[in-house]
């Protein structure tokens, strides 16, 4: 019982963030904007994250959970000003979005271990390659904590699970409930359908991108702040990547695109539980941490023929050849 | 199509922006970023130091710098391979690891003698990332899955497995990385006496310089080759006139993932005798930098390499030297791809400054 309790707890400490990366990608995606910087984008939200978090524990209580706030809002900042860049580069200078998100991942990986080295000496005067910002506190929902079994999903739960959740249901709003939603849909599919409609198609393609970035930093503050505990290289795990598998068998849709996260956070976690279980030595979670990566190809093989991607998915939106 | 000429502009053109920013962040920091570059040049053998550690000298360094790109070779060669068809490897890094993980216990634990193991070594280790590679290629041409999706978490499937192995049965306790291979399955010669000087001969330099121009025959000379490029350029005009565009793919990524595991062979049986549990050598991505700066083509690629394995390999000294750190040669190479990432749009500048000049020529 405790197990499950376990299983689904942890679980959905990984299925959430990854959830709301995979949606902002969704985001990027649909409106036509290949989007592999996820990986880059969430570390370098959680790099300005973990700089604002380190550099206000001075000023407010240990207590206070102000500085937590203000990491995950400066997280999504973060993440939302670096994708500009992949914005850019896919809008303006017109490069290959494949390249680009390669490209920024490649460059987000060597500015934040540049910087965070430089802030470390410069400013708290330490050789240190990251920022402790330790783990966040946990708590229960009274009541609903309480139901057998569904209980375990409001138990033991972080603060942002919460904000994920509430965020899930509005970006789900706005892409299917608005026409601001349609039209960034109908961009990825038809772009020059939505241009000769008086919409402005790379507008829509910005605003798409930096949604993922925002929703991306924001993923990888949580990360940071759960699974790692501290800013370092450790955050590029390759979540971003996963969160790209996650849409892409979830065929671009919103809800389908959750149950994969799910899949993924609920066989990472049981697989934890099962070495724990037995007993066995800790080389042998590596062995566990291959699950969500195997499932993904396991899943692809089945999936991958049949999802549907964005027809204009990957091509710079060009008004003249319209 | 992009000329030769074109490329090249667009190498320079990001190498100079890339190196003009590296500049910047330097003095920013306080640092003179001529000095800087300078200590690059003496970390790679290609610029005398002020002082040499004894039986040192500017030649070894240089061996030793060549003993370090020769991994690089294989690897952007591996990328360029399976772009020219139209794929992203973006695995390169776990194939390397497969590919070398295979080598080390098959054969580098092994007692067979130096001109039996070495051959192995290299054979085990293109058949391993070969393996990787063509399974990739397969997963895309059955199932239709990305290859960029798949070959990451190949990378990361690779890095857990092999990393549970080492941790589990081939352990250094004091170290924490793989035990040390036999000299014997060595490719790189260590510590060579020539005079009074010690030098690290790299065996698989050799093999590289050749694997440049095999590919470069290949591509450029084959009809295999051709029907490579044609499907990389237009795979619905390949399918028109005949060609097999799925196997072609297959092909490709097989051929990619040899070139890795040899990437892998020369890496962590050449330059390095032991494996890290976990991590995925940085070669694999780095390449993809190397190989955009090249353009792609073989002949590109053995610049590009030269000039960018400066910057990796000079950094340890620069930082000894400079006070600066290591990482910052990182930034560098990534502004360079990203600068060059954008190489449309830097031709379509040229363009139009070579058009004005010329409108501005007729009026006179």
């Amino acid at each position: 019982m405790n197990i499950i309790n376990n299983i689904i707890s942890n679980g959905m400490i990984f299925a959430l963030p990854l959830f709301i990366m995979a949606v902002g990608g969704i985001y990027s995606e649909r409106s036509g904007v290949t989007n592999l910087a996820l990986e880059g984008l969430q570390g370098f939200g959680a790099f300005t994250g973990s700089v604002v978090a380190v550099s206000l524990a001075g000023y407010f209580g240990a207590d206070s959970p102000v500085p937590v706030y203000l990491a995950l809002i400066s997280a999504m900042l973060g993440g939302m000003l670096f994708s500009l860049l992949h914005a850019l580069l896919c809008n303006y200078f017109k490069a290959d979005m494949v390249i680009s998100g390669i490209v920024i991942n490649i460059l987000a990986m060597a500015l934040t271990a540049f910087f965070t080295k430089v802030i470390n000496k410069n400013v708290f005067g330490e050789a240190s390659d990251g920022f402790m910002l330790g783990i966040m506190d946990r708590f229960s929902i009274p009541g609903l904590s309480e139901i057998p079994v569904l209980g375990a999903f409001f138990t033991n739960i972080y603060m942002f699970e919460i904000i994920i959740v509430i965020l899930a249901v509005i970006t789900w709003y706005i892409l299917y409930k608005t026409s601001f939603g349609l039209h960034l849909r109908a961009a990825g599919d038809n772009p020059a359908a939505v241009d000769a409609a008086g919409i402005d198609v790379i507008r829509i393609r910005y605003f798409a991108v930096m949604m993922s970035g925002a929703l991306s930093g924001l993923a990888g503050i949580c990360f940071t702040y759960s699974i790692t505990a501290k800013f370092s290289s450790s955050v590029y795990m390759g979540f971003g990547y996963l969160a790209i598998a996650a849409l892409i068998f979830g065929g671009w849709k919103i809800m389908p695109t959750l149950a994969a996260c799910l899949i993924f956070g609920f066989a990472r976690s049981a697989g934890y539980q099962i070495v724990q279980a037995l007993g066995l030595p800790s080389a042998y979670s590596d062995l566990v941490m291959i699950l969500p990566y195997v499932l993904t190809l396991v899943l692809l093989i089945f999936l991958a023929g049949n999802s549907q991607a964005p027809r204009a998915l990957g091509e710079a939106y060009d008004k003249s050849k319209r | 199509m992009k000329s030769k000429h074109d490329k090249l502009i667009v190498a320079v053109v990001s190498v100079l922006i890339g190196l003009v920013a590296g500049a910047v962040i330097m003095l920013i920091l306080g640092k003179n970023p001529f000095s800087a570059y300078y200590s690059l040049l003496s970390g790679c053998g290609l610029a005398p130091k002020a002082r040499y550690a004894g039986g040192k000298n500017i030649l070894s360094d240089f061996s030793d710098y060549l003993d370090f790109i020769t991994s690089m070779f294989f690897a952007a060669l591996a990328v360029a391979v399976a772009l020219k068809t139209g794929l992203f490897n973006i695995g390169v890094s776990g194939q390397m690891l497969v590919g070398g993980f295979i080598a080390t216990v098959l054969i580098g634990y092994s007692s067979l003698p130096a001109g039996i193991a070495k051959p192995l070594v290299m054979i085990i280790a293109a058949a391993g990332g070969g393996a990787i590679g063509a399974l990739i290629g397969y997963l895309k041409y059955r199932f239709n899955i990305n290859e960029v999706v798949s070959s990451i978490m190949f990378n990361y499937i690779a890095a857990y497995i092999t990393g549970f192995l080492i941790n589990t049965r081939y352990v250094d306790p004091v170290s924490r990385q793989s035990k040390d291979i036999n000299e014997a399955a060595r490719l790189t010669l260590n510590e060579i006496k020539i005079g009074s000087y010690k030098y690290d001969i790299p065996i698989g330099f050799v093999f590289a310089v050749l694997a440049i121009f095999a590919v470069a025959f290949i591509l450029d000379r084959t009809v295999f080759g051709f029907e490579l490029k044609a499907v990389g350029m237009n795979r619905e005009a390949a399918r028109y006139i005949g060609i097999n565009v799925k196997r072609s793919m297959v092909v490709s990524m097989l051929l990619s993932g040899v070139l890795a595991g040899l990437a892998g062979a020369t890496y962590f049986l050449g330059y390095v005798s032991t494996i890290q549990p976990k991590v995925l050598p940085s070669t694999g991505f780095d390449a993809i930098a190397v190989c955009l700066v090249g353009g792609g083509s073989p002949a590109g690629i053995f610049f590009s390499t030269f000039f960018l394995m400066i910057i990796s390999k000079g950094s340890t000294y620069m930082s000894s030297q400079m006070g600066l750190d290591a990482e910052i040669t990182s930034v560098i190479t990534g502004l360079i791809i990203l600068v060059c990432a954008c190489s449309g749009y830097i031709l379509q500048v040229m363009n139009r400054i070579r058009n004005g000049k010329e409108k501005k020529e007729g009026k006179a």
